[in-house]
């Protein structure tokens, strides 16, 4: 009988184990919806107009390949190009260009399509096909330009019938600029066909409307803002915070103002430089961060991450407002600094009004505004790359702080470019803010990079239990 | 000016002082009206004021205590009391709070006044709140300066705390005093309110919130605010926008405190003048329309009352001229009881009066003359007399003398006797001619001829050796148009004079016929540069009898005098002795005598020697 028992509860074990096997493996199927902020008014790449954030990467991926690829580490791996190598000056680059791969259309991706696409994403090139890949001769050494070409920017797009499309594992279904972008998973996609059968994307919500669609099961994923996350996941929501991958900082218009600039003080330091040092010396980040940001990002202290350089900690974040007071002191009158941000942003106000409670402490006189044209922004950048040349360069680029020179071996030629910039005054880093989605329980297998891109070829949806 | 254009300048400007003190007093009493209305529709909107801040204080009171005891204010007082100073807790709580209770602003401060949680500024937290009532709190709602990012704001607030645990929270919600709470306020037409923020010295533009446009020119509202700001009191004073005064507007301005008796903002209640100013536009156009219209009747109405009034007063005038004229009959109808028929009654007796002294003047006169005629016929007569009667005597003596002596007596009295018989009858007929002066028969004459006729008759004699030295000039004035008159009668006046001025010049000299017209009447000179004369020989002149010559009867120029009286005329004398003497004959045309007249309208001049006869030169 205890025999039999022990039976019929191993038979039951098993049982119970085949059917919790099959419910968690990935299976096809399903229409992934999501909703997003971004209201893109076009789907090429390479439009500069359009915004970089990680949504609208993630959305590019979708649609176009780009010939390399980064992995998790940031190193560069085969997409449509399988090999590349680099003459010797990196300024002559050769890609392959992968076989079997078609457009959207049915059509081949040819080496003179895909050198034709970047020709449109950066003139400054010199490319053209030669056999079975491109060439590419940049205007300068480029020894990163696998990295750079991994950007969604260079993805390879194609005009047909005044239509956009790519080769990626997605077709576009209907695209009603800034409202609405249905997708549907290719079935003849090179490296295979996506779990899902159909993206459809709602653009143009805010945070609390997606929240609201999310509660009311109208939307899988939504975006949360970072200093919600805490809030939305102790309500029992799906949170998936990426690493810290957007910047946050104050950015000081290139322009000094000449009175103040021509008083230099004894120690080199301009009167400008040192009520900008008395700024940053009174930024409480940590209140910002644990109190406004709800623990939704990092002080930050230099331009990129610390788990990106592995050296970030080494630039001071904590406040010392007795500096501050004291740099402050030394500068006799200080003028009154406007301070711009975007108003649309409910955390980039909150962080603006704490800058200017800072700064008040320490004696400085700085006015929130919201016109474009201040003395200080604040800003908000999202990594763009893994790579953290790239993404450096284009934090610098954002920001409009001179390109940063990378002389030398990593990491140390990335901390002096990164130091120069830093050096230069023009910025105080604030924040790391971590984007956030919120991610209903059938969406399975989601995944997302440091820098904040989802993966949603390797999502799958498992069938709601009624 | 004429008595109709006094009388109607006297009532247009009656009527121009009437209807402009009409509007003076009608502006003055609306102006008073409109403002005693501005003053009561002022209070009534201070009043609607602060019975709404005072029920909106009741309902922020009530939604603060609402806030004060909940649940989230709970959880954060007991976190604080167990000593928690997690400020990312209850950073969003104020906000959620404020949300749920409508609130604008909402504060959660600990008993230090720390910030925990701010709903309108939650980047402050962890610093003090500098406007908390100093003292106990205000158990009402009050008005309060709230601290926002982007500067200060006024608002309604209430404070209530949370009494958990040992350290008490203390919550603080309030609704802003903004444009809406403006526009919740019922404001009657051509009202507005608006709310000064007193949170900078002096005035600030940019502190003002209205319900409205905002007026053009805020500075005109300084010295007001400025005044409240120093005197702490309501202050009024007229505004005026543009140079339309339609566009004005008084304005009263009523300061408002805080709790601690500081003035945190200002109210401002507006009230257009539009409506007075257009209502005084309407009553000055009525006025003018008025005033134009009472002209126009003053006109009309003087008119009449002055044609009313002078036609009596023109019937004296023209009464009188009559007895100026010698009309002394005249009458005047009295039509009414007023000063006018007395006046006219006392004319009328006036006339009767003299009518009256000239009928006993004349009978006086006419007794003096016989007197005179007889004295005068006494004195002639006696005369030729006196030798008739030396002469009867001489020759009743010469009866005794022989027959040749009282023959040739005889023939020398009869002789002496005849001629001065025959001087007897001259004297006779020369009184007898003067008795018969005949009525003049008018008939047009031209009197440029019938001095031309004088003239010529005179030129005879002037040919004399006697008159040689005497010459004759006549000034005729063309178109001189001919006149009623007797030319026989006239022709014999004309001569008359003219000869008595050829008399006048014994030495010779200058003999003047002028004639000329004047008005509707003719004149004719008759001018010599003689001895002239005295005044009193001018004025005795023409007197009959009178004469200054050593021969003549007297009866030449008063016979002239008789003649131009007789014609409706006059004559005068002007004369200075060495200067000459000039006789001005004035003769109106009295051409309606003529339609009377059997004679053609032709005009007639008589020659001279077809005169009926001659005036003596005595």
């Amino acid at each position: 009988m205890k025999r039999c028992a022990l039976l019929l509860l191993a038979a039951a074990s098993c049982l119970y184990g085949v059917v919790a096997l099959a419910s968690t493996r990935p299976h096809y199927g399903g229409t992934l919806r999501l909703a997003v902020r971004e209201a893109p008014i076009s789907l090429y790449p390479a439009d500069p107009s359009q915004s970089d954030s990680p949504v609208m990467r993630s959305l590019y991926r979708l649609i176009f390949d780009t010939l390399v690829i980064l992995d998790a580490r940031g190193l560069p791996q085969p997409g449509l190009a399988v090999s590349w190598q680099a003459d010797p000056g990196n300024q002559r680059w050769q890609f392959a260009i992968r076989h079997g791969v078609s457009f959207q259309d049915g059509i081949a991706v040819s080496p003179d399509a895909v050198a034709g696409s970047l020709r449109a994403a950066n003139p400054n090139w010199k490319i053209f096909a030669a056999g079975e890949g491109i060439v590419i001769e940049c205007d300068a050494p480029t020894a990163n330009l696998p990295a750079i070409l991994a950007l969604p920017r260079y993805g390879i797009a194609k005009r047909t019938g005044g239509k956009l499309i790519g080769s990626g594992p997605f077709a576009v279904k209907q695209w009603d600029p800034g409202k609405k972008l249905s997708l549907a998973a290719r079935e003849d996609y090179w490296a295979g066909r996506a779990f899902v059968d159909a993206i459809e994307i709602e653009m143009g919500k805010t945070f609390r409307d997606q929240i609201l669609e999310f509660d009311l099961g109208k939307a899988d994923v939504v975006e949360v803002a970072p200093d919600q996350a805490r809030r939305l996941a102790a309500e029992g929501r799906g949170i998936r915070s990426s690493a810290a991958a957007e910047w946050m900082g104050l950015v000081f218009r290139d322009d000094l103002r000449p009175d103040l600039s021509r008083d230099e003080a004894p120690d080199g330091q301009s009167t400008v430089e040192k009520l900008r040092t008395a700024l940053a010396f009174s930024i409480d980040r940590d209140s910002m961060n644990n109190v406004l940001l709800q623990g939704g990002g990092e002080p930050a202290g230099a331009l990129l991450p610390n788990w990106m350089t592995g050296y970030a900690f080494l630039f001071p974040t904590a406040a010392d407002m007795q500096r501050a007071q004291l740099t402050r002191g030394e500068v006799p009158q200080a003028p009154a600094w406007s301070l711009s941000y975007d108003v649309s942003d409910p955390l980039a106000r909150v962080i603006a009004e704490r800058v200017v409670l800072n700064a008040r402490d320490a004696g400085l006189r700085l006015q929130a505004v919201s016109s474009a044209t201040a003395d200080v922004s604040l800003l908000r950048v999202p990594l763009a790359s893994l790579d953290a040349e790239v993404a450096l360069t284009n934090l610098a680029a954002k920001l409009g702080l001179p390109q940063p020179k990378f002389d030398g071996d990593p990491p140390a030629a990335l901390y002096a470019a990164e130091n120069a910039l830093l050096q230069s005054q023009r910025i105080i880093p604030l924040l790391y803010l971590r984007p956030a989605v919120a991610v209903r329980a059938n969406v399975r297998d989601w995944t997302e990079d440091q820098v904040g891109e989802w993966d949603l070829q390797t999502v799958w949806m498992e069938t709601e239990k009624p | 000016m004429s008595f109709g254009r006094k009388l109607m300048l006297v009532f247009a400007l009656t009527v121009f002082l009437s209807v402009g003190a009409v509007t003076w007093i009608v502006s003055s009493v609306t102006r008073r009206a409109f403002e005693r209305a501005s003053e009561d529709e002022t209070a009534a909107l201070i009043a609607q004021f602060r019975h709404e801040f005072s029920r909106r204080g009741d309902e922020v009171v009530r939604r603060v205590e609402t806030v004060a005891g909940s649940d989230a204010a709970t959880r954060m007082a007991l976190a604080v009391s167990r000593g928690s100073t997690d400020y990312s807790s209850f950073v969003n709580e104020a906000k959620a709070l404020a949300e749920n209770q409508q609130l604008d602003f909402l504060e959660v401060v600990d008993q230090h006044g720390t910030i925990l949680s701010s709903a309108q500024w939650p980047a402050k937290f962890g610093y003090k709140d500098s406007s908390l009532p100093a003292g106990t709190a205000p158990k009402v709602a009050f008005l309060r300066q709230e601290e926002l990012p982007e500067g200060a704001a006024l608002s309604l607030a209430a404070i209530r705390p949370v009494e958990i645990g040992e350290r008490p929270l203390l919550i603080i919600g309030g609704r802003r005093l903004d444009k809406d709470f403006l526009e919740s306020l019922e404001l009657p037409a051509g009202m507005r309110a608006m709310l000064y923020r007193n949170l900078a010295r002096g005035f600030s533009p940019e502190m003002l919130v209205t319900a409205s446009d905002v007026p053009q020119s805020l500075s005109q509202l300084a010295p007001l605010i400025e005044q409240v700001q120093q005197q702490r009191q309501d202050a009024s004073a007229l505004l005026h926008w543009s140079a339309n005064p339609a566009d004005d507007e008084s304005m009263h301005a009523i300061p408002l405190n805080g709790p601690d008796k500081q003035l945190l903002g200002i109210l401002l209640v507006g009230n257009t003048r539009r409506p007075y100013v257009e209502l005084r536009n309407r009553i000055r156009s009525a006025a003018l329309l008025a005033g134009a219209a009472g002209i126009v009747l003053a006109i009309l109405f003087s008119g009449w009352a002055a044609s009313r009034v002078t036609r009596p007063v023109d019937q004296l005038a023209a009464a009188a001229r009559e007895v100026a004229a010698g009309n002394w009959n005249t009458r005047v109808v009295v039509s009414s009881n007023d000063e006018l028929g007395a006046l006219a009654e006392s004319f009328n007796r006036m006339t009767a009066e003299l009518l009256q002294q000239r009928e006993q003047l004349v009978r006086t006169e006419r007794v003096a003359a016989w007197r005179e005629l007889a004295r005068r016929l006494a004195h002639e007569l006696k005369n030729p007399l006196f030798p008739l009667q030396l002469t009867v005597e001489n020759l009743v003596r010469a009866r005794q003398h022989s027959a040749e002596q009282f023959d040739e007596v005889f023939r020398e009295s009869s002789s002496t006797l005849l001629a001065e018989i025959a001087n007897l009858k001259a004297i006779i007929s020369r009184f007898s001619e003067f008795s018969r002066m005949p009525q003049p028969q008018f008939q047009p004459v031209e009197v440029n001829e019938l001095v031309q006729n004088v003239a010529r008759l005179l030129r005879g004699q002037l040919r004399s050796p006697e008159l040689s030295s005497i010459e004759c000039r006549m000034e005729l004035s063309e178109n001189l148009g001919p006149v009623a008159g007797d030319p026989e009668l006239l022709h014999r006046a004309l001569s008359n004079l003219a000869l008595n001025a050829m008399d006048a010049m014994p030495q010779g000299g200058l003999l003047t016929l002028r004639t000329g017209g004047k008005g509707d009447r003719v004149i004719v000179e008759v001018a010599d540069t003689g001895t002239g004369l005295t005044a009193e020989e001018c004025d005795r002149l023409f007197t009959p009898y009178y004469t200054s010559k050593t021969q003549g009867t007297g009866l030449g120029l008063a016979i002239v005098q008789s003649v131009i009286s007789d014609h409706g005329g006059r004559i005068s004398v002007r004369s200075r002795p060495g200067q000459g003497t000039t006789f001005v004959i004035e003769l109106p045309r009295n051409l309606d005598k003529l339609e009377k007249s059997e004679f053609p309208p032709e005009s007639v001049a008589i020659s001279g020697s077809s005169a009926r006869d001659q005036v003596d030169k005595e």
